[in-house]
């Protein structure tokens, strides 16, 4: 009986119309989390595994001497690396190509690397538009390792301390 | 026998046996560096330390004999600490460059520093730097990773004869070295490689081109020389080319033939496949253009030539010559085609000139022992053979029969350059050959009054030097005579021949050899490849041998795997008889500007690591293997083109389904049980001296120019000295000749009025009157022929 009469009172007093809109007046006055995506970014790890670069040392020679480990341990084998004695008689690639459809990105390759050539920039702005884009060549690679170098750098002193 | 305990497993071992030995057979691993199996025992790695019980210290396993009920531990806490300790001694100067390193992935360092060997090392000074040299085209080095295992140094010493390589100064500034930086020239050179547990000697064509886990490996045989090496073919897979590319070929151990050696020429040869001479695509001759076809065409015009000939004239205007290096199969099924179109003009004997002996001789030509027996001989007699070049690991068994206290004997047109010492080496030159050998017959027969051979050879004297070298035979017990590929090409080999078999059957023992060139000689006889035989064995009427068939020009010609230019015995004759020829058909896996010129229709077909099939080797066993990788481009193995042929023909029996029902058609009771009988005696030779006037022209083919592929085969081309590509003429020779220019300059040679212009080497190792001038060079491409008459002049 009590419980039908405070069904009906509730009822005609709006309450709990007016409850929900507490919620809303409480939060309408909160932090806002949203992230207002192409303008702002969520911060991004050191380690995150993003775009795949090859590295330069300092004195602008490629990093990567060929020697295939990252081949040999991509589960997805999505690198393919051709090699031959370059001019000075260094071991060095013909061909590095990275098939960005095969990718996994889980980051052996970098673990793999002997030189810190080859490795995932925390960067995830990277698209492709025509087919035969996803081959990531020597070239390219270079290229990208080349525009985040300072990034990358960066993120290898920072997880240096957990190694 | 001897039994002791290795880790708690009894082990049986032969007195004086070491322990190493026994723990091999009984399957216990003992980790070495130094230690080989064919080598002498160094013990200066330490790797191998055991301990072994009531012993004070550890001790190396590779050099202490076995004794009775020893106790031997592998895994015990003492022997473990000395494998550690002397893993780490090893690491101190050995550079942690795996990754760049060849050896990366298949390296001895490697495996055991990761089984025996500690993570840290306590030493921290700086780590010692060797300089590189360079030794040669083949072998690339770095020795600042050498361990000073010493294998390759005796290797040198003990097996290839090779002193050029060796250790210098003592102590940790050890170097392997080659004393004076010169480059290392052996036939068997590349074996160090394979012995070198580290780095330290890789292959320099292979260099950092793969690495030995992305390679597979096929059991295969070597298709260079009459041995039949066996061995692996590594390919890689190419992504891009949709296919497997060879990268390497290395030895598969067969203690009967190739032991775990291999030859240079069998192990850097495969380069010639990737060459970009290959033909991938059938090419026809149309109003003068080449232009690639399709196969169905391309067939089609082969047939249409042939057919037409068979229709104006007879089937024997037609002749096939096959290279003595193609399958049974492909020869079975060269010899089946040609005869069903009705000729009998079928060789594989492109290097021979004389065929007299052709009907008497056996099944096949090769060796009345095993190859292994080889190096049990204690008297081999060489005639004519240059058995370093022609067939090297025949060679390393007769240095092993030298080194066993063998005696070797020599007859030669040009003094060789053996590496073993020879009791007596005549220097005879080709016109000599027989003379000498019919007056050593002579003074056998005289010692053992043999009236029949007495009486044979009624009007020779023997000289005194013959008289020696018959006492020298005549004193072996276990003796083999071989007959190399100088007496083989030799303008009276039949009388040759004739005449070695004379020796064997006055001794009443020996054993009698003919290193045949080529590959698979033998499977070509067997097979029937030849003018005058059956593959039942039977005598037919003969056709045209490989030397008439030029020389009485025929209208069409098919060629497989053969560069006439290069191969054949007259390469001038053949090539103007086949510029002559309306039609030639050549199935070849490459290409020339040569072979543009003569040929109508190019049809390619598989080089060696893409064929299956089998080849038959010196001593009669027939070896099976199967292919490595897909024929390049549109080529098909040859086996299948021939068989085609024959459809195009609509000849009957030639709807082979696979190579098994062409092996089928003609194999006999069993391969196994083959064995080469000794020719039979026969004695109608006339000994008369071969000695055209003007001076002979001795032609042998250098080891690196003996077939198409080894020709293509870069690395193997930069071997070949300067002094290999010239007129080698004896010292009083130029003088008579009024040759007042020194060794390196020019001159002209001119044979059958065709002359070419090469460089002069004064050589007295070559005889008085003749010219040493090789076949088979760019230099002498499609120019005259073996054992004929030249003049030399200066430009």
């Amino acid at each position: 009986m009590i419980q039908k009469v405070k069904m009906w009172a509730k009822s005609f007093t709006l309450f709990e119309l007016f409850k929900g809109l507490g919620i809303t007046w409480r939060n309408m006055w909160r932090k806002k989390i949203t992230v207002q995506y192409p303008e702002e970014e969520t911060p991004v790890s050191f380690r995150f595994r993003g775009v795949l670069a090859l590295r330069r040392y300092p004195n602008g020679e490629e990093r990567c001497i060929a020697c295939k480990l990252c081949e040999a341990v991509c589960p997805a084998l999505a690198i393919t690396i051709e090699s031959e004695p370059r001019a000075d008689g260094t071991r060095r690639t013909t061909r590095y190509d990275i098939d960005a459809f095969k990718c996994i990105n889980c980051g052996f390759c970098e673990e793999a690397c002997p030189v810190d050539s080859i490795v995932t920039v925390p960067e995830s702005h990277y698209h492709m538009e025509e087919r035969g884009e996803n081959i990531m060549t020597k070239e390219k690679l270079l290229a990208i390792g080349d525009m985040f170098e300072e990034k990358i750098a960066k993120a290898k002193k920072l997880d240096s301390e957990y190694r | 026998m001897i039994e002791f305990e290795i880790d708690g497993v009894k082990v049986k071992a032969e007195p004086g046996e070491t322990i190493i030995q026994a723990a091999d057979r009984a399957g216990v691993y003992i980790p070495r560096f130094c230690y080989h199996k064919k080598l002498s025992i160094a013990a200066n790695c330490r790797m191998c330390l055991v301990e072994i019980e009531k012993a004070p210290k550890p001790t190396p396993a590779c050099a202490f004999p076995a004794s009775q009920d020893m106790k031997v531990f592998t895994r015990s806490p003492v022997a473990l600490k000395a494998q550690r300790a002397v893993m780490e001694f090893l690491l101190i100067n050995h550079p942690l460059d795996c990754p760049v390193c060849d050896q990366g992935g298949e390296c001895e360092l490697q495996d055991l520093s990761m089984g025996y060997g500690e993570g840290v090392s306590q030493y921290t000074e700086r780590k010692k730097c060797v300089d590189d040299e360079d030794i040669g085209p083949l072998i690339s080095t770095y020795m600042t990773r050498c361990i000073k295992c010493t294998r390759c140094v005796r290797f040198g010493d003990e097996i290839a004869g090779m002193p050029e390589i060796g250790a210098v100064n003592r102590g940790e500034d050890t170097e392997i070295s080659t004393y004076v930086g010169k480059s290392v020239k052996s036939e068997v050179s590349g074996n160090i490689i394979d012995i070198c547990p580290v780095g330290a000697l890789t292959s320099k064509p292979y260099k950092f081109t793969a690495r030995a886990w992305e390679l597979k490996q096929h059991a295969s045989i070597a298709p260079h020389d009459c041995l039949g090496s066996n061995i692996y073919i590594h390919t890689a897979s190419n992504q891009y080319q949709k296919g497997r590319e060879v990268k390497r070929v290395v030895p598969l151990d067969n203690e009967k033939i190739n032991e775990t050696w291999l030859s240079d020429r069998d192990r850097f040869s495969y380069e010639g496949l990737n060459s970009e001479n290959r033909v991938t695509r059938p090419m026809i001759k149309q109003g003068g253009k080449w232009i690639e076809t399709d196969w169905q065409s391309a067939m089609d015009m082969a047939y249409q030539g042939f057919a037409k000939i068979v229709e104006m004239k007879n089937p024997d205007a037609i002749g096939g010559l096959i290279s003595p290096s193609a399958t049974t199969e492909e020869h079975y099924l060269f010899q089946q085609l040609l005869r069903a179109i009705g000729t009998n003009n079928i060789d594989h004997r492109i290097r021979q000139i004389d065929f007299s002996d052709s009907m008497d001789s056996p099944t096949f030509p090769g060796l009345s022992i095993n190859i292994e027996e080889l190096e049990k001989q204690d008297t081999i007699v060489l005639i004519g053979s240059n058995i370093r070049h022609e067939q090297p690991l025949a060679g390393v068994r007769v240095r092993k029969a030298w080194k066993n206290g063998g005696k070797v004997l020599a007859i030669n047109p040009v003094k060789r350059n053996y590496n073993f010492d020879t009791a007596k080496e005549m220097t005879v030159g080709i016109s000599n050959m027989v003379p000498f050998l019919s007056e050593v017959v002579k003074a056998l027969a005289d010692k053992y009054k043999n009236k029949r051979f007495i009486e044979w050879l009624k009007d020779i004297k023997p000289s005194q030097d013959a008289i020696d070298f018959a006492e020298e035979i005549d004193k072996g017990v276990e003796t083999a005579i071989l007959l190399g590929a100088d007496s083989l090409s030799h303008p009276q080999a039949g009388a040759i021949k004739s005449l070695v078999i004379a020796i064997l059957a006055i001794l009443q023992k020996g054993n009698y050899g003919e290193l045949t060139t080529g590959a698979n000689s033998a499977g070509a006889w067997l097979a029937g490849a030849v003018p005058h035989r059956l593959p039942t064995g039977e005598n037919d009427s003969a056709g045209l041998n490989a030397q008439q068939m030029f020389s009485q020009p025929l209208d069409g010609y098919l060629l497989h795997g053969v560069e006439p230019e290069f191969d054949v015995a007259n390469p001038q004759q053949a090539l103007t008889a086949l510029r002559y020829a309306p039609h030639v058909v050549v199935l070849s896996p490459f290409v020339s500007e040569t072979m543009k010129d003569y040929a109508n229709v190019i049809l390619p077909i598989g080089a060696f690591s893409e064929i299956s099939g089998s080849y038959v080797n010196v001593e009669g066993t027939t070896q099976r293997f199967r292919s490595a990788n897909a024929p390049m481009g549109e080529a098909r193995p040859g086996w299948k083109v021939l068989r085609v042929m024959g459809n195009f023909f609509e000849f009957e029996g030639f709807d082979y389904k696979d190579l098994e029902e062409v092996q089928m058609s003609f194999k006999e009771e069993s391969d196994d049980d083959r064995k080469f009988e000794r020719p039979m005696l026969y004695m109608k030779q006339d000994f008369v001296a071969h000695k055209p006037k003007g001076l002979i022209r001795i032609v042998d083919w250098p080891m690196y120019r003996v077939d198409a592929t080894t020709r293509y085969a870069k690395s193997l081309q930069k071997t070949i000295s300067d002094e290999e590509r010239s007129a080698r003429i004896h010292s009083k020779t130029v003088k008579q000749l009024k040759l007042n220019i020194p060794s390196g300059h020019m001159v002209e040679v001119i044979q059958n009025d065709e002359s070419i212009q090469v460089k002069l080497v004064i050589d007295d190792n070559v005889p008085e009157k003749h010219v040493y001038l090789p076949a088979g060079l760019e230099e002498t491409a499609g120019f005259g022929e073996v054992a004929g008459i030249v003049e030399v002049k200066i430009p």
